[in-house]
């Protein structure tokens, strides 16, 4: 491409992105509930008791049971729609669900959502190990705390209304991590990655009961909040309508006979008192976040996760390209045992998800050898999977690369009496080198895109940091901003690329 | 004396009995051409000679020193050490010319002579522009090969095998991937050479240079050397049925 095209499709993508951001803002008005035949729940799958699945693949839970009455009721069917938490806002604004019905907690979402009353009482309370030394609160100073991503522990340590006690508590952690969900969290717990995990009561009595006497609770409590169910900003038809129905529900015992079946008749509050704050709270009120503050927010928040993905792309560069040439010998060596090896290496590393390679690499020291794994092991781990992983990749790519050389040049360099390590550095590499830069480019513009995989193993790279903004503001503009960025960083890393591939013209 | 020396070579790709039973010489000072029809062997007798190749059974000696013995009917190779030492007795120029591409004309002649035969540079440079200056290239030392015409490329690797001051030089069909008239310039700087005394063995289809430069001729036919002797006996009043044959081909 030449140099100009690629700054008019530069120009092109940005002034998309503008027109898809700003056409981001709007309200939606009510539904028409007169035609309505099915209802879309979603939940986060791994939150029993409130919605999960169970041996037989089914999605059960409370919330689940709610909403299923809920629609019976109303002649609607309900739809199960599991979602990535982290996407749960765009997938209320884009209409592909109905409600976020799922554990899903008021206290700091007031504004952003048109919500039901609420209908749980719910703590955040803290996990440990049982052997662990930490009974109080106050134990937890110095020590690594995990929580799910854009979930209300968090909220309870940094959102803008947690308390000056819960701020004090946290500013006093040696650090406070994120993880996509709670098996995660326990996967990091058990590892010994991170100290303790703060999540909802409800959650932590179902999986202290799931996973038996190796954890246990503090006594005290983090904080306290509410569950509601979360609606599309402005859309109190639906909400009106589910509410009537919950109502009916609370009214001929139904709802308790649920909270029972789920052990939950403790924390149920609906139709107590201080329940409907959120609810009668006109969404039109709103305090309006504008386009610009977001951006401004966005552009400030993103940096760190920036230099944490060039980190990541870097030392994977830097460590895969001559492992990728060692794993080539091997591969490539007289030995049938050897080239054995390497064979099987490559398959595994190619024909497995890297996702999954990189939580072997983080957690399999300790489920493999009890080898308790820290917090700090963390980066390493991700720079190691991606490294292991990608050497694969350009063994096969520098494989490719020497065979294509002609049998000739080496019958020229052994006829004249090169060793076999002079012929490989002297004549094969530098040819090869030319040969495979294509290939090696495209694999180097997918790793610049997987960096955002290291959120697996909770290292929040740019990516990462983008979706805990978008959670944070509700809005779907950060992850647009972060894309850009993408694009931005491959662009000029094709453009790197393509002057070197110019510098290598001198021969054919 | 005999700069070379095969006998009893023995060779085959799998099922495929490409040489049988090959023993020939060569002296020092002499020009060898071997001919023969493709899938004669020639150019498989000429790659067990340069080491591109392992023979199966024979032994094969340079300037009277073993390169490989025929132990029991079983061909054994010398060490690898003595192996190197002994490459360093022949050259070989090859029929699609095998210059390195990534290097000028000059590094492609005096890399191996630096750095294999470690060897002053300043002597390999002076050395390697003279040859440059023999070959008619001597403004071309900074040019990479593809800059270059066929022609010239075979001259720059004719070049390159002299550099490494060989005892025998080797010529696998230097000019079968060239134009017709483009070949004159090569074999030019072949004729000089064998009135240098340059000793050389050449597998060739131009019958007619073989008859003109060569001392003796070597035809091969099925694997097996089927006449040699005098280019005025086996090209002019060849004995055998199978070389008039072949001569006749040739002609036309």
């Amino acid at each position: 491409m030449k140099q100009s095209n690629k700054v008019i499709a530069l120009l092109l993508m940005l002034s998309l992105m503008a027109g898809l951001l700003i056409g981001c803002g709007k309200n939606d008005q009510n539904e028409d509930l007169s035609d309505k035949t099915t209802f879309t729940m979603g939940f986060d799958a791994s939150f029993p008791p409130y919605g999960y699945q169970d041996e037989n693949n089914e999605y059960v839970g409370f919330d689940i049971d709610l909403a299923q009455e809920v629609a019976n009721r109303n002649g609607w069917t309900l739809v199960k729609q599991p979602i990535d938490w982290d996407s749960k806002d765009m997938e209320l604004n884009s209409g592909t669900i109905d409600c976020i019905w799922n554990g899903f907690t008021i206290n700091g979402r007031e504004d952003n959502y048109t919500w039901s009353k609420a209908y749980v009482d719910n703590s955040q309370v803290v996990i440990v190990k049982s052997e662990s030394d930490i009974y109080e609160l106050e134990d937890l100073k110095g020590k690594v705390v995990v929580v799910q991503t854009d979930s209300s522990a968090l909220a309870a340590f940094t959102g803008e209304d947690a308390t000056e006690e819960n701020k004090n508590l946290c500013a006093e952690f040696q650090d406070l991590q994120q993880v996509s969900d709670y098996n995660n969290a326990f996967m990091n717990l058990e590892a010994g990655s991170v100290d303790a995990i703060c999540m909802d009561v409800g959650v932590a009595n179902y999986q202290l009961e799931q996973r038996g006497s190796q954890f246990r609770m503090l006594d005290s409590n983090v904080s306290s909040e509410q569950y509601g169910i979360g609606f599309k900003q402005g859309n109190t038809a639906l909400r009106d309508q589910v509410q009537v129905t919950l109502d009916e529900m609370l009214a001929d015992g139904t709802f308790a006979e649920i909270a029972e079946k789920w052990g939950l008749t403790d924390s149920v509050c609906l139709g107590e008192e201080g329940t409907d704050q959120a609810y009668k709270k006109d969404a039109s009120e709103a305090e309006k976040v504008t386009f610009w503050n977001r951006f401004a927010d966005t552009v400030k928040q993103l940096p760190a996760g920036m230099l944490a993905t060039l980190l990541i792309f870097v030392l994977t560069i830097v460590f895969s390209m001559p492992l990728g040439l060692l794993l080539c010998m091997i591969r490539m060596s007289r030995s049938a045992i050897l080239r054995g090896i390497a064979k099987v290496y490559i398959s595994i590393m190619r024909g497995t998800p890297l996702m999954l390679q990189l939580l072997v690499v983080f957690f399999g020291p300790y489920y493999l050898f009890k080898i308790p794994v820290s917090s700090t092991y963390r980066f390493y781990a991700v720079i190691i999977g991606f490294s292991l992983n990608y050497a694969a990749y350009f063994a096969e790519i520098y494989r490719s690369g020497i065979e294509s050389i002609p049998v000739g040049q080496h019958e020229a360099a052994s006829v004249l009496g090169y060793s076999k390590v002079q012929t490989f550095w002297k004549v094969i590499f530098p040819q090869m080198a030319k040969r495979v830069l294509p290939p090696v480019t495209n694999e180097v513009i997918t790793l610049v895109k997987d960096t955002s995989l290291a959120f697996a193993l909770a290292y929040t790279e740019m990516f990462t940091q983008a979706k805990q903004i978008a959670a944070a503001q509700a809005s779907i503009m950060p992850l647009f901003i972060a894309g850009l960025f993408y694009y931005i960083f491959n662009f000029l890393v094709a453009f790197v690329m393509d002057k070197l591939e110019k510098k290598m013209q001198y021969y054919r | 004396m005999k700069l070379l020396e095969i006998n009893h070579l023995k060779k085959s790709f799998g099922e495929l009995s490409v040489l049988k039973d090959i023993s020939m010489h060569v002296e020092e000072g002499e020009v060898v051409a071997i001919i023969g029809p493709s899938g004669s062997g020639k150019s498989t007798l000429l790659r067990c000679a340069t080491l591109l190749e392992t023979m199966d059974e024979g032994s094969m000696y340079y300037d009277g020193k073993v390169v490989a013995a025929d132990e029991s009917g079983k061909t054994v190779y010398v060490g690898k050490k003595e192996l190197q030492e002994r490459k360093s007795m022949f050259g070989l120029v090859f029929q699609n010319f095998n210059l390195f591409p990534h290097y000028t004309v000059l590094k492609n002649i005096t890399d191996a002579p630096i750095h294999v035969q470690k060897r002053d540079k300043e002597e390999v440079y002076q050395t390697a522009r003279e040859l440059l200056k023999k070959v008619g290239l001597e403004t071309k030392e900074d040019s990479y090969p593809c800059q270059l015409s066929g022609g010239q490329q075979q001259r720059v690797a004719i070049a390159r095998a002299l550099a490494m001051k060989p005892r025998m030089l080797f010529f696998d069909e230097p000019t079968s991937a060239l134009d017709p008239e483009i070949t004159a310039g090569i074999l030019k700087v072949m004729r000089q050479l064998a009135e240098e005394k340059m000793t050389m063995i050449i597998v060739t289809h131009e019958i007619a240079f073989a008859k003109n430069v060569a001392d003796r001729v070597i035809f091969m036919d099925g694997g097996v050397i089927v006449e040699e002797g005098a280019p005025a006996d086996v090209i002019d009043h060849p004995k055998n049925e199978r070389t008039r044959n072949f001569l006749q081909k040739m002609e036309k």
